[in-house]
């Protein structure tokens, strides 16, 4: 123990006098065991839910666009909130993955997994509307540019929508390779527990004969460290090019350069919560308490605070440059007068109060340390991130340049149900994903265990004495 | 062995999904969206129409912007009345251009039975598949009468007024013209 040191100051990151076997047996319990009743209702409410969204999106496609809610000015609506909302969710995951990995934060080992496995199932997601919200989707691979017939007809790599195709599609592949590199010495895990030859197959599918050697582990680290170098870039330029859809448009509140890092912040702060509302509830019914622990949540809520005050911050600078530019356009944008006290001013509120006010009382370490308050707050901020693209989106689109233009716009139940569908589709995945994954990376909490396990901190704690 | 198993089951299920078109029959589509035109177009069938033509006739007697009828009758007496009274419009300055085009336009409508030189020997005269044609240099023919004949046809003859336009009726006429007077030499 002597050899080792590690500040007193730091709080175990896995509670309960826990071993290296006990590790694997916690997580592997909720894949070898049989899905309880609950499960199977959460699950079956998730699958309707999907498969109502995806008559809605059938319906969409098949009958046309007009029976969603759009008009001829307001052209964005659900379909691009929902995408930016998605999208945003992601990007926790590879922040805890990545940016955490590199400033070499050990409580993101408890929660990465789950974090980027919510990081694929929402882009997963957010994927479906940049496809769904098209005319003619049947032609969206002419948004690739791929020699053909048409003289060699490419496309324009001017527009945002088309970094939009790269940056998602990058962002999707790099997480997936990512999270399963991670999965390879978990499911080896997995595999080698299986007692069921069926389940033996799969895992042994799935991990691709990883038998941890010395030179196996040593590149999975390189491995890894590279990824997370590359995704964290990806992170910070997939959300900007999300947000260049607006910022590089002529669109009074659109038409802002604050958009791009504080979009990702945004993110962020969205996928945070996203994070948190997942993993209150997964600690608990996966029985995993010992190892997402109040540091975590306290940790995460503090993600959340300082990228909760970037939004806000940016959204005082929106206003004050609303007012400070003297154009009179930008008096009706999403931040403005004009919007709070407009016809959308709910819309408007609902932001203020969910993003702007409600996190800011995770100052109080009380609040932030509550598990219940931290779950709250949660659902809040996913709420306000709504509202937030909801808001840039049809309050701006809403009053134009031109007056004759300006109108308001109302979501059609088809609108609506897409949405849900989404979020079915999202837990029936995230549902699958928790009774089969390893949903803590036991590979790498045991790398912590003896550092920041609670019994060899006593253990050391006492040695000092 | 092995990999070009699968090298080949992945060329033959190419070449299967590639190679099911009929080159008797229009190939197969993919969303063929704004293909067939939701308008009229010139010659389509249609059911809208007596019968079954997109293009019908226009009502009798009447007359279209920048068209006026032929006054002649197809008779006897109206090729008489042509060949005295009717008389070219064409600009005489613009005289070289007008024999210009006249002399395509013939080499495309006439020369395959009335021949180059308007000597009645055609390319159809040659391999015989009619006779009768005769020399402009045998008939008394003027540039009115010729443009009656364009326009209405003449015994086998038969009517050019769909080939060619007013203008272009003259044109081939004061060929045709020129070409009796180079033959009468």
């Amino acid at each position: 123990m002597a050899s080792h040191y590690e500040a007193p100051i730091r709080e175990p990151l896995v509670t309960g006098d826990k071993t290296y076997h006990d590790v694997t047996v916690d997580v592997a319990a909720p894949v070898e065991g049989r899905a309880n009743k609950q499960w199977w209702i959460v699950f079956s409410i998730a699958l309707v839910a999907f498969l109502w969204g995806l008559g809605c999106i059938i319906y969409t496609v098949s009958t046309g666009i007009g029976v969603w809610g759009l008009n001829k000015t307001v052209g964005w609506a659900w379909d691009i909130t929902n995408f930016v909302w998605w999208v945003g969710i992601g990007h926790a995951g590879t922040l805890i993955s990545a940016v955490l990995l590199l400033f070499r934060q050990k409580w993101r080992m408890a929660i990465n997994r789950s974090a980027e496995a919510m990081t694929i199932f929402s882009v997963v997601q957010a994927g479906l509307f940049p496809i769904i919200h098209m005319g003619r989707p049947w032609l969206a691979y002419w948004v690739l540019p791929i020699p053909n017939q048409f003289g060699s007809l490419w496309v324009n790599f001017n527009s945002p929508l088309l970094w939009d195709v790269f940056a998602i599609s990058t962002y999707l592949s790099v997480s997936l390779v990512f999270w399963w590199t991670g999965l390879l010495p978990d499911f080896a895990m997995l595999r080698d527990r299986a007692v069921k030859p069926f389940q033996k197959k799969i895992y042994s599918l799935l991990s691709f004969g990883w038998s941890g050697r010395a030179k196996d582990w040593q590149r999975f680290e390189e491995v890894s460290l590279v990824l997370a170098g590359l995704a964290t870039p990806l992170v910070l330029s997939v959300h900007t090019i999300v947000s260049f859809d607006f910022a590089t448009s002529v669109i009074p509140g659109w038409h802002s350069t604050i958009f791009p890092p504080y979009f990702v912040a945004g993110a962020i702060f969205s996928g945070f919560a996203m994070v948190l509302t997942l993993l209150i509830i997964m600690r608990k019914v996966s029985n995993l308490e010992n190892y997402i622990t109040i540091v975590h949540i306290e940790n995460m809520n503090k993600v959340i605070l300082l990228t909760g005050g970037v939004v806000s911050v940016a959204y005082i600078t929106e206003f004050f440059i609303g007012w400070y530019s003297g154009t009179n356009y930008e008096d009706y944008t999403y931040m403005s007068i004009g919007a709070a006290t407009g016809p959308y001013w709910w819309a408007f509120w609902a932001l203020i109060i969910c993003n702007f006010i409600v996190p800011q009382t995770l100052w109080v370490k009380k609040l932030r340390t509550n598990y219940m308050w931290s779950f709250i707050v949660s659902i809040v901020i996913n709420i306000g991130m709504w509202f937030e693209r909801f808001d840039i989106i049809v309050i701006d689109l809403s009053k134009g340049h031109l007056p004759s233009s300006w109108t308001m716009f109302s979501p059609t139940f088809i609108d609506i149900g897409v949405f849900i569908g989404t979020i079915g589709f999202f837990f029936v995945l995230f549902l699958l994903y928790a009774r089969t994954f390893p949903v803590i990376a036991q590979a790498e909490v045991k790398t912590i265990l003896k550092s920041s396990g609670e019994k060899y901190k006593k253990l050391r704690d006492g040695n000092h004495e | 062995m092995k990999s070009l198993f699968k090298i080949g089951i992945v060329l033959g299920v190419a070449a299967s999904v590639t190679s099911c078109f009929n080159s008797s029959k229009p190939n197969y589509q993919y969303f063929p969206n704004m293909y067939e035109g939701v308008s009229y177009e010139t010659y389509q069938e249609s059911d809208a129409f007596p019968n079954d033509k997109e293009a019908q006739l226009p009502p009798a007697n009447t007359i279209k912007r920048g068209w006026l009828p032929y006054d002649y009758e197809n008779t006897t007496e109206g090729y008489d009345l042509a060949k005295v009274n009717l008389h070219s419009p064409l600009d005489s300055v613009n005289m070289e251009a007008d024999m210009a085009k006249g002399k395509e336009l013939f080499t495309i409508y006439c020369a395959i039975c009335h021949g180059d030189k308007g000597d009645g020997n055609g390319t159809l005269v040659e391999r015989e598949k009619f006779l009768g044609v005769p020399n402009y240099a045998d008939r008394d023919i003027s540039e009115g009468s010729v443009y009656h004949v364009i326009y209405y046809g003449l015994n086998s003859m038969g009517s050019y007024a769909v080939q060619l336009n007013e203008k272009e009726r003259w044109q081939v006429a004061e060929y045709v013209m020129s070409l009796k007077t180079k033959l009468s030499k």
